[in-house]
C-alpha cells in the first residue's frame, strides 16, 4: 500500500509525526530503519541488541520530533544521531561483550578510512571531511573509529597501542582543532 | 558562553562516545542540571552527525514497526506522551509553575536559615534534594539525615514504570563510577537506603541519579541508561 505519508520527504513526515501523525511515522520507519539499523548494527554487532536499540530509537523518535531543528541539520542527522546515542549506551552497558565483539570486526569498512569517497554528501559533511583531513592520519583514525564503531578510549587504546591518557589526549587535541576548522 | 574549556571537551567526548562508564554516567546527570552543557553536547552531536552520511543502509532482520507501534501504546497510556501536543505543552506549564513554586519554598527556607541562625553558627544536619527531569519537572524528593546518613526517598510525580524499577545512584567523581544506592520499591515509589558507608562530604556533595532498570536493579552493577531524574542536596536547617 502506498499512502500519500510514504512518498513525503523525511522533514515533512518529521513534522506531521511531531503532531501525533501514526500513519506518517509507519512511512517514516520504512523510509529510514534501513539506515538507523546500518548506524546501530556497526556499534553493536550482536543483532538481538541493535534490533533492540533500533526499536527504542524509533520509540524516541516518536516522543521527541517536535524538538527537531531543521536549521541545525538534516532529519536523517537527527535520527541517526538519537540512534547511534543508544546505540553507544547499551555498547557501554554490554562493555565485555562489545569490547570482544569488535577485537574481530574491528579493521574499519572502506567509508571509515575514507570517508572523502563517499559520492553523495551535504555541505556540512562535505566542511567536517576538510577539518577531519587536517588532522595526522592516525588521529583521524581515533575519531572515525570512535564515530562508526563506539570505539571507547579503552578499545582504542588496545587497537592503538598507546596508554588510555595518550589516546585522551590525542582526543582532546583533535577534537578542539576539529571545533576551530569548523568555525571558521 | 561560559561553559569551560574542559567542559566544552567532556561534551565532545560524550558526543563522540569515548568517555569511560563513570564520565558518561556523571556528564549524563549533569547534562539534566546544566543547560550550557547540554547545549554544548548538543552542538557536538550536530558536528558530528554529517559522518552518518557515509554509513551504508542495512536492512534490519526483521520488520520492527509493530513492536515499536505497541511500545509507543504501552508508553503513552503511562503519560508518556499523549500524541497531543497542546497537552503536552499544558503539562509542561503545570511542571514549571510546581518548579517555580518548589524554588520559592527553597527559598524561603534558605532566608528562614539565614534569619534564625544569624546570631549562632548553623549546622544543618538535614539535606534535601528535588529529582527532576529539568528545571521544570520535579519526580522524587530525597531527604539526608546527616547525622544518622539516613535516606528518604519519597514520590512527587514521578510515573509507575510497569515491567522496570527505577534505581537512585550518587554520583560524585571522589567515588568513580555511580553507586548504587538500591532500587526504589515500585508499589509506593519509596526508599530508604543508609549511606554509612560514604564520607559525609561526599554524601553532601554528591549528584542523586535515578535511572529506569530491569526489575531488581541494574544486572551489571552500573547504571545501563542515562538517568532519568537527577538532583543536588540543599541543607533545610533542621
Amino acid at each position: 500500500m502506498t499512502s500519500a505519508a510514504s512518498e513525503s520527504d523525511p522533514a515533512q513526515l518529521l513534522l506531521q509525526v511531531a503532531a501525533g501523525d501514526r500513519a506518517a511515522f509507519a512511512a517514516l520507519y520504512k523510509q529510514t530503519s534501513a539506515k538507523l539499523y546500518g548506524v546501530v548494527a556497526r556499534i553493536l554487532p550482536r543483532s538481538d541488541l541493535a534490533g533492540e536499540v533500533l526499536q527504542e530509537a524509533y520509540v524516541r523518535i516518536w516522543q521527541k520530533a517536535g524538538d527537531f531543528d531543521p536549521t541545525k541539520g538534516s532529519p536523517m542527522a537527527w535520527m541517526a544521531t538519537i540512534a547511534r546515542n543508544r546505540a553507544l549506551d547499551e555498547a557501554r552497558r554490554a562493555k565485555p561483550l562489545a569490547l570482544a565483539d569488535m577485537q574481530e570486526s574491528f579493521e574499519p569498512a572502506a567509508e571509515e578510512s575514507d570517508p572523502l569517497g563517499s559520492r553523495e554528501r551535504s555541505e556540512q559533511l562535505a566542511a567536517l571531511m576538510r577539518c577531519l583531513s587536517q588532522l595526522d592520519a592516525e588521529k583521524r583514525q581515533i575519531v572515525l573509529l570512535a564515530y562508526y564503531r563506539g570505539a571507547s578510549r579503552e578499545a582504542l587504546s588496545k587497537r592503538f597501542e598507546r596508554p588510555v591518557p595518550t589516546i585522551k589526549t590525542w582526543l582532546h587535541r583533535s577534537l578542539a582543532q576539529l571545533k576551530d576548522c569548523l568555525s571558521t | 558562553m561560559s561553559l569551560s574549556p574542559d567542559d566544552d571537551l567532556n561534551a565532545a567526548e560524550f558526543a563522540l562516545g569515548t568517555l569511560d562508564d563513570g564520565e558518561r554516567a556523571s556528564v549524563a546527570a549533569r547534562r539534566l542540571r546544566e543547560p550550557e552543557l547540554d547545549a554544548a553536547i548538543i552542538d557536538w552531536e550536530w558536528r558530528f552527525a554529517p559522518l552518518s552520511e557515509t554509513i551504508p543502509p542495512v536492512a534490519p532482520p526483521r520488520d520492527f514497526l509493530r513492536e515499536i507501534q505497541a511500545r509507543i501504546a504501552a508508553g503513552a497510556q503511562n503519560g508518556e506522551r499523549s500524541g497531543n501536543v497542546v497537552d503536552l505543552t499544558r503539562r509542561l506549564r503545570r511542571w514549571r509553575v510546581a518548579a517555580i513554586a518548589a524554588s520559592a519554598v527553597a527559598a524561603a527556607l534558605i532566608v528562614g536559615i539565614g534569619l534564625r541562625e544569624s546570631t549562632r553558627v548553623a549546622i544543618p544536619h538535614e539535606f534535601v534534594a528535588v529529582l527532576q527531569k529539568s528545571a521544570d519537572s520535579p519526580a522524587f524528593v530525597i531527604t539526608v539525615n546527616l547525622d544518622t546518613r539516613d535516606l528518604t526517598v519519597r514520590p512527587v510525580a514521578a510515573p509507575p514504570q510497569p515491567g522496570k524499577a527505577y534505581e537512585l545512584w550518587i554520583i560524585n567523581d571522589k567515588l568513580g563510577a555511580p553507586r548504587s544506592l538500591g532500587v526504589i520499591d515500585s508499589a509506593n515509589l519509596t526508599a530508604n537506603p543508609n549511606l554509612g558507608k560514604f564520607d559525609p562530604a561526599v554524601v553532601q556533595n554528591s549528584l542523586y541519579a535515578v535511572t529506569v532498570e530491569a526489575p531488581g536493579g541494574s544486572p551489571t552493577g552500573a547504571p545501563t541508561s542515562a538517568p532519568v531524574f537527577v538532583g543536588k542536596l540543599f541543607p533545610t536547617g533542621k
